[in-house]
């Protein structure tokens, strides 16, 4: 074989793979996206009902029953974050946990004094709601 | 279904000078001029053609109005503002780099006025 054949061989065998793992990764993509959306509508779920049991106005503050939430909600995200496929997503996830952390630490200093108000409550939920919206690209 | 993009709009243009007419109640000249420029600056980003950024105005707009009757307190407020940024990060993540300046720009910067000038003006007030 002449050397310039050689070469233009390797050359397109190089194209044919890298294109290969272009479609490859688009395919992949496509699978694994409505398995991610699902995780987030899971973890969207989960922090509404946070809210709902805690955010209540005039409601005794039960630290432990608060801090098992908080810990099964971390469990959630961490468990999220660590299988999901989607890599674009991965991002997301960190900020929708950085959202998780920021409304607990909230919840629990405003509970935990008899602060919550019913604006507070369905202020929460209207963010929680959007920003989740967001990460889901609507 | 016209019939309720019309209550919409009076409801939005109700809370709207419900806000401006507690802002224009400010005596001292300097202050008055950055509660007009915060209006002015509200008021563009209500009406911009990116509906994140028209979001983001109504729900600053609404939560100074929560704010004013004390339905929420200064640390909800904060707390709310700090969302709303968090918000506009998920979402800027998924945008293109020019687009990503853009909606900083025209966000970030009423949402930082209106918690260091806004909020202390409509505390003093309560």
């Amino acid at each position: 074989m002449k050397p310039h054949i050689s070469k233009n061989f390797i050359i397109r065998n190089l194209f044919l793979c890298a294109a290969a793992i272009a479609i490859t990764s688009c395919g992949t993509a496509t699978i694994n996206k409505p398995r991610s959306d699902a995780q987030i509508e899971s973890l969207r779920t989960f922090e509404l009902a946070f809210i709902d049991e805690f955010a209540v106005p005039h409601k005794r503050f039960n630290a432990a029953a608060f801090d098992a939430k908080v810990n099964q909600g971390n469990a959630m995200f961490q468990q999220a974050i660590a299988n999901e496929k989607f890599t674009a997503r991965r991002p997301v996830l960190n900020d929708l946990k950085a959202q998780f952390d920021a409304d607990a630490a909230h919840l629990r200093s405003k509970a935990s004094r008899g602060k919550v108000t019913p604006a507070l409550a369905s202020e929460m939920k209207k963010d929680v709601n959007k920003i989740y919206d967001h990460a889901l690209g609507r | 279904m016209p019939s309720a993009g019309k209550t919409k709009r009076k409801k939005s243009t109700r809370k709207k000078s419900e806000l401006g007419s507690a802002l224009d109640q400010v005596g001292d000249e300097s202050t008055a001029a950055a509660m007009k420029e915060f209006q002015d600056l509200l008021a563009q980003a209500k009406s911009d053609t990116t509906e994140l950024v028209r979001q983001n105005a109504k729900e600053l707009e609404e939560r100074l109005i929560l704010l004013k009757k004390r339905k929420i307190d200064k640390e909800d407020f904060d707390f709310f503002i700090e969302n709303q940024k968090r918000d506009l990060r998920v979402f800027i993540d998924s945008q293109p780099a020019q687009a990503q300046e853009r909606a900083e720009r025209l966000t970030l910067h009423i949402l930082e006025t209106a918690a260091t000038k806004v909020v202390p003006v409509l505390l003093a007030m309560i």
